[in-house]
């Protein structure tokens, strides 16, 4: 019980972390020698895909039951399913790409609106492209496709970090506040799907989503 | 937060069924069973479902082994009045202590009766027979039903066991298990119920 109480504490806060120990958002040099926005594409799924992954909740010392979540993409819609491992739904959803949501299912913990717009964001952010104007580029050696979106924050996403890829999230401020490290990228179709993702938030409500892929489907 | 308690009692109460002879079938005495599971999560959206597999053994009168082995692996255990679950973390199998005990002690009380074979309405489900092979069962708890809508308990043909479980969440949602293989009666040790 104590696990899922975190998971809501955590999640209840996920639009709030604001403050805390961040990375400042580091310097973009000028290299647009390769293909960067074709590697950067790969990164999100494109078509019609369903995704399962086991799920570890972890925030602070405390890690909560592991779920097994579900997410379907149609190239519009995200649905999503979290589920347990003896198979019962907690929470499922389709979220439109306008901001709108559909919750069809929520078991408390899991009903409140800061929980599903927190699962929104982290589902946006791992399976969709960023908002914003794109700016190609190095930071050190490793190409970076930029986007900034003004006013909302700056996404850069590193296409080709050990054979994987990397997402790292800014505010207006540009301070981190959210990195996702995908390891064991397998290539799918045009796609480069990892094995497993870490999603991380920064500041004192940060927490973690340790992601070990089940199943990816690439549904025609 | 009052479905883990309610999960477990659900997952408590399909081993108690699968373990117990079947309405319509001479009883059979279960001292104990052992059997492999497939459990497929069906929601509307998916194109395929969510598949998993484990074991579960039940020695009389309340000793219970419940074992995840894909995707994720996870073991309940029920020894001596004791109930732990373990989950897979990193790899490794964990102690989960958050999981909500006290309504699994409860319903272990009833296990005897199950064995028994006294397969009717009690405080948790209201029985009904569809036909020779199919039993319903509709939650009377009012928490429980918004969890789970009915459940359809697969009779098979012959030894008064069960061929399966469909616990329906709402129309487009549910969650079958199939189970394989099952061996009654035979000697089991204590370990299987206490070592991860």
């Amino acid at each position: 019980m104590k696990q899922f109480l975190y998971l809501s504490a955590f999640l209840f806060c996920l639009v709030s972390c604001t403050t805390g120990p961040y990375s400042p958002l580091p310097e973009l040099t000028a290299g647009t020698d390769g293909p960067f926005e074709e590697n950067c594409a790969t990164v999100f799924p494109q078509g019609k895909w369903q995704f399962s992954h086991a799920i570890d909740f972890v925030m602070g010392s405390k890690t909560g039951t592991p779920v097994i979540g579900v997410t379907s993409l149609d190239g519009k819609d995200i649905f999503c399913a979290l589920v347990t491992v003896e198979g019962l739904t907690l929470f499922e959803a389709n979220f439109h790409p306008n901001g709108g949501m559909d919750v069809k299912r929520a078991i408390p913990p899991f009903d409140s609106a800061n929980f599903a717009a927190g699962l929104r964001e982290d589902l946006r952010a791992i399976f969709e492209p960023p908002a914003g104007s794109m700016k190609a580029g190095r930071v050190g050696t490793m190409p970076v496709c930029r986007y900034i979106d003004e006013g909302v924050g700056i996404v850069d996403v590193l296409p080709d970090v050990d054979g994987c890829w990397q997402i790292k999230s800014y505010t207006p401020e540009l301070k981190m506040n959210r990195s996702i490290i995908g390891q064991s990228c397998k290539k799918k179709g045009p796609s480069l799907i990892p094995d497993y993702l870490e999603l991380k938030t920064y500041g004192q409500t940060g927490y973690t989503l340790k992601m070990t892929l089940i199943t990816a489907d690439n549904i025609k | 937060m009052k479905f883990q308690p309610l999960l477990n009692t659900l997952l408590l109460f399909i081993v108690l069924v699968s373990s117990c002879p079947a309405a319509v079938q001479e009883p059979i005495h279960i001292q104990s069973i052992q059997a492999g599971f497939v459990q497929e999560k069906h929601l509307k959206i998916l194109a395929r479902p969510l598949v998993s597999t484990g074991t579960f053994t039940f020695q009389a009168p309340g000793s219970l082994r419940w074992e995840y082995k894909t995707p994720v692996a996870s073991v309940l255990l029920m020894y001596g009045g004791r109930i732990r679950k373990f989950v897979e973390r990193d790899g490794q199998l964990v102690e989960d202590k958050g999981l909500g005990l006290d309504s699994m002690q409860v319903v272990l009380g009833q296990i005897s009766s199950w064995l028994d074979g006294r397969f009717t309405d009690n405080d948790i489900f209201r029985v009904s027979e569809v036909d020779e092979h199919t039993v319903l069962l509709t939650p009377k708890d009012q928490a429980l039903a918004g969890l789970i809508s009915k459940i359809e308990l697969k009779l098979a043909d012959h030894k008064g066991i069960l061929d399966g479980v469909i616990i329906y969440e709402g129309p487009e949602s549910y969650t079958s298990m199939i189970f394989q293989n099952p061996v009654l009666n035979q000697d089991i040790s204590a370990a299987v119920f206490t070592e991860k």
